[in-house]
């Protein structure tokens, strides 16, 4: 084993870099829980019936949420990347936008548009809200995923299903088993974001598991507590994580072919209208009413709020978009390598666990990953970490490097091996290889993983504000601080201001990717 | 009889096919024979169904197949079978379930007679748990074979089914496809580069050359041709 | 990229502070701009939104970074004072400040004053039926029909320890009882509740001076109201400051301290946030409440953040059930 990690120095440098940086940390702080001296009562608190009972429920809820979101946006990916529809690009972007506005400032939106029309913001049962609201919120990043995974079909697998059986068939049996992979990622990374989310469920008067972590911290300072019971949700994420391993371990899932991803588009007749009624419907749900809403109470006493709110945001917009942009190429390197690990290197166990431990920092509370990298850095001759940036960079690529490995991994596993070994046999080194070969390939999920990667980072409160150095301003930050004691349309500008920031990014990024990938158009056609 | 009318197609801006017209006798092996992008696999798509022209028409049998830039009669209803470059056998699916994909209408004892009827005719019922990575290329090969014939099709499209075999096996195979024309009573349009491959199992033999017909008849009509580009094609 | 390295320079302070960083800003950039000491600042969410500046105190005892702590209210800074993350600190600027609003020890000291109120939709509940004490929300007239903050976070955790330590274990578990019969709502925090009276969602709640005067500034639908003038009064909440133990740069925290506790940051304070000076003589503006002419609640600050630790539990169960 010792010789095969000296052979696989990057490997094993990242690895080892992500277990001493992160790991080590948030492990020594759980394993602190346990010397605390009420220990024996905590635990029997953190696992009686009331608490089980609780993370059950919450993890019928995120099932739940997760399993429709998947739904909804496997049916939008189909839509936009499969069939030619009309007004696919404005379509592919704007539906993005529930992922660009913090949950529970969407779920804040989606209350003022019930009283708006009801004059009743509780006019559907609470738990029911709270599910369609984060279903709302997490379609498109199942959009995204399956999306991709949609554009990299072999199309001679699907036109072989259509010598022999209807559209409807090929769809059901042949598509969809062969993106089995990222209907999966999605629903797991949509439950684990579920379940840790509580701040949408206490505005709905929904109590979930981690609502008790949470009490445990800002009402009780009861940290050892907040830690056992944080295991609980860590040990449910492990375990589906794991069930997702088995299942999938020996499905062959060559999707890509020789001849690069080309993915077979679709013209839709008879059910254009039907589509695009649906696309508009879920535009209006997800961006439209909610996105007037903001603009109607920013702007209901002039533009005096919003001139306001562009002065408090100013100086948090280069800081921002700067450390998101280099966190998320650390998280996409990051969660490349593992990706890479996990499907090339099977016999190197440590690969496959790199996976495991990504997983396990991504379903640690932000404030317990917070907690444990303040102690662990606030040390004395570490301030060049602690008191910059870059505690916030560690931050994130712990916090959100699962969610790339992840949608890397799927895409390399749809990848034939022969073209790595062609260019091997042909004497190629490692680093060519991957260069020149692999990375074209698989350039639009690097893409794709880069975008959710820093649209997360970009969004971020949780990690961010246990960490953020003194003096210093981030855009999520700086709304929720003012949001405190602001008036509603101060609130809603610097929402529209963040949002509208976020949005002209990712179009700008998704132009430019277009131009890098455009280079390698012949692997996609 | 299978017919092309007049047949405009392209990708995008690029102009494959320019009209034009070919009729493909029934019960007969026909072979497109042209160097690569010379419109053979564009013509067998347009046949399947799975492209459809800007201009022209495709029949069969009398019966318009697509026409006017539509699509009259879908891929899954033209009683074709159809075997792809790169086989395209379902990674997920056993050899079983492969070849019994196309009959999920018709009840499990009649699906599981005539896969391994099909399956025994290639001599693959030991494979038939098999799942395509598991099997060598040959038998990959006649799995594909094997999937396309069994909804019983009245046309064979192959589309350079033999590009990754070695000679021996090709050899080999091309004697299997030759006679499937009497065991299955096919109209066959098989696609090559490879004239040699073409001569060994053609009724007849179209030569392509950038969308046009250059050449078109029997193998000693072929030979005997005085088009200066199927005397250079023929040379190598 | 903006690159903050490590600074032990003498000509800095770092401030944390739970107080809403509209007002606390425009103060601490008053007095960097005045003593030419740089101010760096950690500023907080709503109790609901994240888990607050004083889990990051907790966090960093061992290596403080934070030179000062300014609270909104009196009661967490308890914590600091059990787990020796604050010193004990004598102010001269404070002494006119009565000493109910100071820790006996010197661990923080109080001023700017906010205070515990009633805030009303005008449109939905008419003046003669306005609560006039805390013990009318029971009344069936207001059933379902108004909110307090989830007492497990922020000033309302305060308010009910407050009322547990004035009145009693027992009458104060009934008058909880009383409210959770009378269907009352619970909002995620102070500007919930002011959210909703603001909407007409509910016609009363209770909420924070701060909170009600941005309320009445929005909107001319809202009214407020001390509670129960005529009986036990209203609970004063003072700001706090304190020093935290190791401060890397005391002799700015002090200066810092000293600047916050001035009379012109009270009056600052009055205006932009209708905070109520707890220094004699500062002049408030008009329509701003005086603590002169406010019925407080008579409660010892220390005893009741104990209090608080002990109904926690009770609490959590009321919330929830």
């Amino acid at each position: 084993m010792g010789r095969k990690l000296v052979k696989q120095p990057l490997f094993t440098i990242v690895y080892l870099s992500f277990v001493l940086m992160i790991v080590a940390p948030i492990v020594y702080t759980i394993g602190t829980a346990f010397f605390s001296e009420k220990i024996g009562v905590e635990l029997t608190q953190a696992f009686q019936g009331r608490t089980i009972f609780l993370l059950l429920k919450s993890s019928l809820i995120a099932a739940i949420i997760a399993f429709f979101s998947t739904i909804i946006g496997t049916f939008l990916g189909f839509l936009l990347y499969k069939t030619k529809i009309p007004f696919q690009g404005f379509f592919k972007v704007s539906l993005l936008i529930p992922l660009l506005i913090s949950p529970y400032i969407f779920a804040v939106a989606w209350k003022d548009i019930f009283l708006f029309f009801f004059r009743d913001s509780t006019i559907l049962p609470s738990y029911l809200t709270c599910i369609l609201v984060m279903i709302i919120v997490f379609s498109p990043l199942a959009m995204l995923i399956t999306g991709s995974a949609f554009m990299h079909i072999n199309k001679q697998f699907e036109e072989s299903a259509l010598m022999v059986t209807s559209f409807r068939k090929m769809i059901l049996k042949v598509i969809l088993p062969l993106i089995k992979p990222s209907l999966i990622s999605s629903f797991v990374l949509i439950f684990i974001f579920s379940i840790s989310e509580f701040s949408v469920p206490a505005l709905f008067g929904v109590k979930v598991f981690t609502t008790e972590i949470f009490t445990q911290f800002s009402a009780f300072y009861n940290h050892s507590m907040a830690i056992l019971q944080s295991l609980l949700l860590i040990l449910i994420c492990v375990f589906l994580l794991y069930a997702e391993r088995k299942h999938l371990a020996d499905l062959p899932f060559l999707s890509i072919g020789s001849k690069g991803s080309s993915s077979k588009i679709y013209v839709l007749k008879k059910g254009e209208f039907f589509s695009l009624s649906f696309l508009f419907l879920w535009l209006s749900v997800s961006m439209i009413f909610p996105v007037t809403i903001l603009f109607i109470q920013s702007f209901k006493n002039g533009v005096g709020a919003f001139i306001q709110a562009f002065d408090l945001m100013m100086p948090t917009f280069i800081d921002s978009i700067a450390l998101s942009f280099v966190a998320a190429l650390l998280i996409v390197f990051v969660g490349f390598v593992a990706a890479f690990s996990a499907s090339n290197k099977p016999d190197l166990r440590m690969g496959k666990s790199f996976n495991y431990l990504l997983l396990f920092v991504f379903a640690v509370p932000s404030t317990i990953l917070g907690i444990s990298l303040i102690k662990f850095y606030n040390q004395p001759g570490l301030e060049m970490i602690y008191t910059t940036y870059a505690i916030i960079l560690i931050a994130f690529v712990g916090k959100f490097s699962f969610i790339a490995a992840k949608i890397i991994g799927d895409a390399l596993k749809g990848y034939p091996k022969s073209l790595d070994e062609a260019a091997r046999i042909a004497g190629a080194t490692f680093s060519i290889r991957i260069r020149k070969i692999l990375i074209p390939m698989i350039l639009p999920v690097l893409f794709l993983a880069f975008m959710v990667a820093f649209i997360f980072s970009l969004g971020d409160l949780g990690t961010s504000i246990m960490l953020y150095p003194p003096g210093t301003e981030l855009m999520p930050i700086k709304v929720f601080t003012i949001m405190a004691n602001a008036p509603q349309d101060l609130i809603n500008s610097m929402t529209l201001i963040v949002f509208l920031t976020t949005l002209i990014l990712i179009i700008g990024l998704y132009m430019i990717a277009k131009l890098m990938i455009r280079k390698y158009n012949c692997a996609y056609d | 009889m299978i017919e092309l009318k007049n047949i405009y197609h392209s990708y995008g801006s690029e102009a494959v096919l320019t009209d034009l017209s070919l009729q493909l006798e029934a019960q007969k092996i026909h072979c497109l024979l042209g160097s690569s992008g010379s419109g053979k696999t564009t013509i067998l798509r347009l046949i399947a169904g799975l492209e459809v022209p800007q201009k022209g028409m495709v029949s069969n049998g009398g019966i318009t197949l697509t026409g006017d830039a539509e699509i009259l009669i879908p891929a899954d209803r033209r009683k074709i079978g159809f075997v792809f470059q790169d086989l395209a056998l379902w990674p997920h699916l056993s050899v079983y379930k492969n070849i019994a994909f196309g009959l999920e209408e018709q009840k499990a004892d009649r699906i599981k007679e005539k896969v391994f009827e099909i399956l025994h005719h290639f001599d693959l019922e030991e494979f038939a748990g098999k799942y395509p990575h598991q099997l060598s290329g040959g038998q990959q090969q006649l799995v594909a074979i094997a999937r396309s014939l069994v909804l019983k099709p009245d046309v064979l499209l192959m589309d350079e089914p033999l590009a990754n075999l070695d000679v021996k096996l090709k050899r080999k195979m091309l004697a299997h496809i030759k006679k499937l024309k009497q065991d299955f009573n096919l109209t066959m349009i098989y696609v090559t580069h490879d004239h040699r491959e073409a001569f060994s199992i053609a009724d007849r033999v179209i030569v392509l050359n950038d969308g046009r017909i250059e050449a078109m008849g029997s193998l000693d009509e072929i030979k005997k041709s005085e088009n200066e580009f199927v005397k250079y094609f023929l040379e190598y | 990229m903006t690159s903050i390295s490590c600074h032990k320079q003498s000509n800095e302070v770092v401030v944390y502070t739970s107080v809403d960083q509209l007002f606390s800003e425009p103060i601490l950039k008053a007095f960097e701009r005045e003593s030419g000491i740089k101010v760096r600042a950690i500023y907080d969410t709503e109790e609901t939104k994240s888990t607050g500046v004083l889990n990051r105190l907790l966090a960093e005892k061992e290596n403080p970074q934070c030179d000062v702590f300014w609270s909104g209210d009196p009661m967490r800074v308890i914590v600091l004072k059990n787990e020796d993350i604050s010193a004990p600190f004598h102010s001269d600027i404070a002494d006119d400040i009565s000493q109910v609003y100071k820790d006996a020890d010197g661990y923080w000291i109080g001023f700017s004053a906010r205070a515990r109120v009633l805030i009303y939709n005008k449109k939905v509940l008419n003046e003669v039926d306005v609560p006039q004490s805390i013990f009318d929300l029971s009344n069936e007239k207001y059933k379902g029909n108004f909110a307090i903050a989830n007492p497990l976070f922020g000033t309302t955790t305060f308010h009910f320890a407050a009322l547990f330590s004035s009145l009693g274990n027992e009458k104060a578990k009934q008058f909880l009882a009383d409210l959770k019969n009378n269907d009352v709502v619970i909002a995620t925090s102070n500007g919930d509740v002011k959210k909703r009276v603001m909407n007409g969602e509910i016609a009363c709640g209770l909420t924070d001076t701060d909170d009600a005067f941005e309320a009445m500034k929005e909107s001319d639908e809202v009214g407020m109201l001390f509670l129960d003038q005529k009986g036990m009064g209203s609970l004063i909440m003072p700001n706090t400051v304190s020093l935290i133990a190791n401060a890397p740069h005391i002799a700015n925290a002090k200066r810092l301290m000293n600047y916050i506790l001035s009379k012109e940051t009270e009056a600052k304070l009055a205006v932009s946030c209708a905070q109520m000076p707890l220094h004699k003589g500062v002049k408030t503006p008009e329509g701003i409440s005086s603590l002169d002419h406010i019925v407080p609640m008579e409660i010892d600050y220390d005893r009741s953040s104990i209090k608080l630790e002990e109904i926690q539990k009770y609490l959590k169960e009321w919330v929830e059930n």
